[in-house]
């Protein structure tokens, strides 16, 4: 295909970002949501053209830095393209949703962009090299969206999210520093190293397994290494923590996807990891039935569901890798909403703690019925790209690990369990309800509504995006 | 000689364009003397503004042709010179205009800074012991005078670094004493094997001089306890020049004698070189988390900087020597544009941590400028000092040093601590204070420094290139 579509649609993302800083704060809104929208458009239609084909793999490459042999090598196939769609649906959505705590807007829609740039640039990338460098700017737009645009306790947060990610992104650096020296032809396309890994020696490639792994976990995040999400996704706006939870998380994921699929020692590898991934869920799940903030409880959540789909990642098979990157989008989308739905709530009724805030339903019937069907996608419930993705996670889980793979399905019931419980004790029941003291914007129903209508057809139809795979 | 063999006019025309590299030098010098009487203050900053920059624009000419050539016998003008001839001259460009602004006496600034400027440019371009430490100390001594022409609270720094660069001096011209012997022409060429490689506790314990010597000047420990205390005590725009230009003339200075006349003591050298750079990171980044005065901070900063320039040159490679010159470049446009900022907030009463506070509402240009700049000092891609970082760890890594790239990776973690911390508070909220006017002098050097920093770091191939260009010249001496 001769149309540059992944490089359009970068320069899109950071063309919008740069026009929200240069114009007024009245087009901020308008640029970031126009911008996305575009590259959702582009991303939808190369999915049209390919689809019937069966295929889908898009290659671009413009050059960089010579010396090196590092090209702004960008690719796009089966996997990519689906992570890449989930982060523009959420971009999209955040943008146009707006920010319910209404506040530095032009800032929020920048960071916006410039987001989507990295998340874009991640995703597509075919080097290491760029790989690394569009996680740094991600990681570092988001420590701006969580500090200057957060709640109360947001600074606390911030600093703690950007220690947490810049360990990862130094041990990222580590790793591909290493990969680059040990492989046969010092090189970072990332497809080189797949075909040639082997021929790094073992004890290296454990080091640079572990060093990598670590990273990753931080990023993604994994059970000792998880204390920063909670802070920041509670203290992040709502839009932060959309992108935060739905779509910078899945950083750490894909990056564990690559390096399963790239190093052959992996499998050595594969048994501890999806023990540890299985307990992080549990563990998670656990802790999410000792929250009384909603946001918090959300939060949790994330771990829950990132455990589970490391060890779809760690089954190393078809399912289980095709399971992780469909539960990426999935939980993506699923999780931004709930998200989203938070944000409104907090919004409209001024609190967000379970104990305080009742009847929600009662004021605010799409934000109750939203969070309602949030929970059916974060639960695997029939219909929803959540329960395409847990077949499939738990086909490929089983395949590997036998019963014990079905395991973590634990932490989803709880989990599950708990939000029916929250659902029951602030949505709900209306015998007793808060005041609310704002109104919901219609781009809020918006939001819910683009959310949802993907939640949706990614779950009635998912040959949409299995068409473009063989399992 | 490396130019293109089939123009030898073209080689004439190259020498030429030596000797008029040296005359705008000369000039400048007369140029300087002629102001202090004339008393003309616009017409001074323009001069020496027009001929730094007409120097970087004839050694960048120079580079671009291959030229090595020597001229008048004293000066040798091949890649690795004319690199930091002309990097020098342009944060040369950036500190003179923050002066022009800082100095009320700015003519009797200038005399010093002409002498400064021919002493820090002879270094690179010397082709003897002599000719360096001549440059040295030609660099020193007016470095001196323009912290005490800020006044009389600057006297104590003044004479700090007087005494701490007399050492510092006359530590390297012992060196070269010890290395007589060995090197009767005391001309920048490798000692010959002759004298003994391994056994020869003489040339060792010169290294070690040298290496000691040129410490004190790059800031690498243990000889940088007066670090903090001279930046903080300098007056305006002096810490600019030592941060940005007077310490990496040091480091030119060391790479010189350490890569050119001790090449077959690499091995020897190199050990040490990275033990100081493992402790200087240490040291730089754990002190620089405590501070509270922004200026010593970023004192602490660069001193951890230094450590990280240290891996290159103790990875003795061509790519090592490549990542230093890079990160030196990198590190001349982060600190000047970083102190011109802090510099100037001095001047509004804002010194500590905490008055920086809501910066971001009060002069958001500068605030952002800022965070860019310590971005990329914290090695944040895709920013300069991100290539920098990657071509050192890189570099340890190729030269079989994958502990010092580790240690170094640690440091760059620890070091964005007390960068958040700032970030941090520059854009905390609070209490709504008066909105603050950048003066349009520290504007244009902040706006040159983050250009660089941002183009150069998305297309650092050009840098890449030249600083190539300048390491394999180095090493082929």
């Amino acid at each position: 295909m001769v149309f540059p579509i992944i490089g359009l649609s970068l320069l899109v993302s950071l063309v919008s970002a740069l026009l929200i800083i240069v114009l007024n704060v009245r087009f901020s809104r308008l640029i970031a949501v126009a911008g996305s929208a575009a590259i959702l458009a582009m991303l939808l239609a190369l999915l049209a053209v390919d689809l019937p084909t069966g295929t889908l793999a898009v290659a671009e490459s413009y050059p960089f830095v010579t010396a090196f042999n590092i090209g702004l090598d960008l690719n796009l196939n089966a996997i990519t393209f689906t992570l890449s769609l989930m982060a523009t649906i959420v971009a999209l959505a955040a943008a146009l949703a707006g920010n319910p705590e209404k506040a530095r807007e032009k800032a929020a829609n920048m960071l916006i962009m410039f987001f989507e740039f990295a998340a874009l640039g991640i995703f597509a990338s075919a080097n290491f090299f760029i790989f690394f460098i569009f996680w740094d700017i991600g990681v570092v737009v988001l420590f701006f969206m969580i500090n200057s645009l957060g709640s109360a306790n947001r600074r606390y947060a911030s600093m703690k999210f950007i220690i947490y990610e810049i360990f990862a992104s130094s041990m990222l650096l580590l790793g591909i520093i290493l990969i680059y020296f040990y492989t046969p032809v010092n090189s970072f396309n990332i497809q080189y190293i797949q075909a040639h890994a082997a021929s790094i020696p073992l004890g290296t490639q454990e080091i640079i397994f572990v060093v990598m792994f670590i990273a990753f976990a931080v990023n993604m995040p994994l059970f000792p290494l998880h204390f920063w999400l909670p802070d920041a996704h509670t203290e992040a706006s709502t839009q932060g923590s959309m992108l935060l939870s739905g779509v910078l998380t899945k950083f750490g994921a894909y990056g564990l996807l690559l390096l399963f699929t790239t190093l052959p020692i992996a499998g050595k590898f594969a048994i501890p990891v999806a023990i540890l991934a299985g307990f992080s869920a549990v563990y998670a799940a656990l802790v999410t039935m000792l929250q009384h903030d909603i946001k918090r409880v959300i939060a949790y959540t994330t771990i829950v569901d990132m455990g589970i789909i490391l060890v779809a990642i760690a089954a190393l098979n078809p399912f289980g890798e095709y399971g992780a990157v469909y539960g990426m989008l999935a939980h993506g989308i699923t999780i931004a909403l709930m998200f989203l739905v938070v944000g409104c709530m907090h919004h409209i009724f001024g609190e967000r703690d379970m104990r305080i805030v009742k009847g929600v339903v009662a004021k605010a019937t799409s934000t109750a019925y939203s969070f309602l069907l949030g929970t059916f996608g974060i639960t695997g419930v029939p219909l929803t790209a959540g329960f395409i993705a847990d077949v499939l996670i738990f086909i490929g889980a089983m395949q590997a690990f036998g019963v014990y793979g079905a395991l973590p399905l634990i932490g989803l019931l709880i989990i599950g369990a708990f939000l029916y419980f929250v659902i029951n004790k602030s949505f709900m029941l209306t015998n007793e309800s808060s005041e609310s003291i704002e109104y919901l914007g219609v781009s809020h129903k918006v939001g819910y509504a683009l959310l949802l209508f993907f939640m949706f057809l990614f779950g009635i139809l998912p040959s949409l995006l299995l068409g473009l795979v063989k399992l | 000689m490396i130019a293109a063999p089939a123009m030898p006019v073209a080689a004439a025309q190259l020498v030429n364009i030596g000797y008029a590299l040296v005359g705008a030098l000369m000039l400048l010098i007369a140029m300087a003397i002629a102001a202090v009487p004339l008393r003309r203050r616009a017409e001074a900053f323009i001069a020496s503004t027009g001929l730094l920059v007409f120097i970087a624009l004839l050694s960048l000419y120079l580079l671009g042709s291959g030229a090595n050539l020597t001229v008048l016998s004293v000066f040798h003008l091949y890649a690795f010179s004319e690199f930091f001839v002309a990097l020098f001259c342009v944060g040369l460009v950036l500190v003179n205009t923050l002066s022009y602004r800082y100095y009320s006496n700015y003519t009797g600034f200038l005399l010093f800074f002409a002498f400064a400027v021919v002493g820090m440019l002879i270094v690179p371009m010397a082709n003897s012991l002599v000719t360096v430490l001549l440059g040295l100390e030609l660099m020193a001594i007016p470095t001196s005078f323009m912290i005490v022409m800020g006044g009389k609270g600057h006297i104590e720094a003044a004479v700090k670094l007087f005494v701490l660069s007399a050492i510092a001096v006359g530590a390297f011209a012992f060196a070269i004493a010890l290395m007589l012997p060995y090197e009767p022409g005391l001309g920048l060429y490798a000692l010959t094997s002759s004298s003994g490689i391994g056994g020869n506790y003489l040339v060792l314990l010169a290294i070690i001089l040298l290496i000691g010597a040129m410490g004190f000047e790059v800031a690498a420990f243990p000889f940088n306890l007066w670090i903090p205390d001279v930046y903080e005590g300098a007056p305006g725009s002096v810490t600019a020049l030592l941060a940005g230009i007077n310490k990496k003339v040091a480091f030119v200075a060391l790479m010189e004698v350490l890569f050119i006349v001790f090449a077959n003591y690499a091995t020897q050298f190199a050990l040490m070189l990275a033990f100081i750079a493992i402790l200087t990171m240490f040291y730089g980044n754990l002190l620089a988390m405590v501070q509270t005065n922004v200026k010593r901070l970023f004192a602490y900063s660069s001193i951890s900087q230094a450590g990280y320039i240290l891996i290159g040159m103790a990875a003795a490679t061509q790519l090592g020597i490549e990542a230093s010159l890079f990160q030196i470049t990198a590190h001349v446009f982060m600190i000047i544009g970083a102190f011109a900022i802090v510099l100037w907030l001095e001047t509004q009463n804002i010194k500590s941590l905490d008055d920086y506070g809501s910066l971001a509402s009060r002069n958001g240009f500068a605030a952002a400028a800022l965070t860019i700049l310590m971005l990329s000092m914290a090695g944040i891609p895709p920013l300069l000092g991100f290539f920098g970082k990657f071509l050192l760890f890189s570099s340890a890594v190729f030269g079989n040093l994958v502990y010092l790239a580790v240690i170094g990776i640690i440091n760059s973690f620890i070091s964005i601590y007390y960068y958040a911390k700032v970030i941090d508070r520059m854009y905390r909220g609070g209490k709504q204070k008066s909105a603050l006017r950048i003066d349009s002098f520290t504007m244009a050097v902040v706006l040159v420094a983050l250009i660089v920093v941002i183009v150069l770091g998305l297309y650092p191939q050009l840098l890449m290139s030249a600083a190539s260009a300048a390491s394999g010249a180095l090493l082929s001496v």
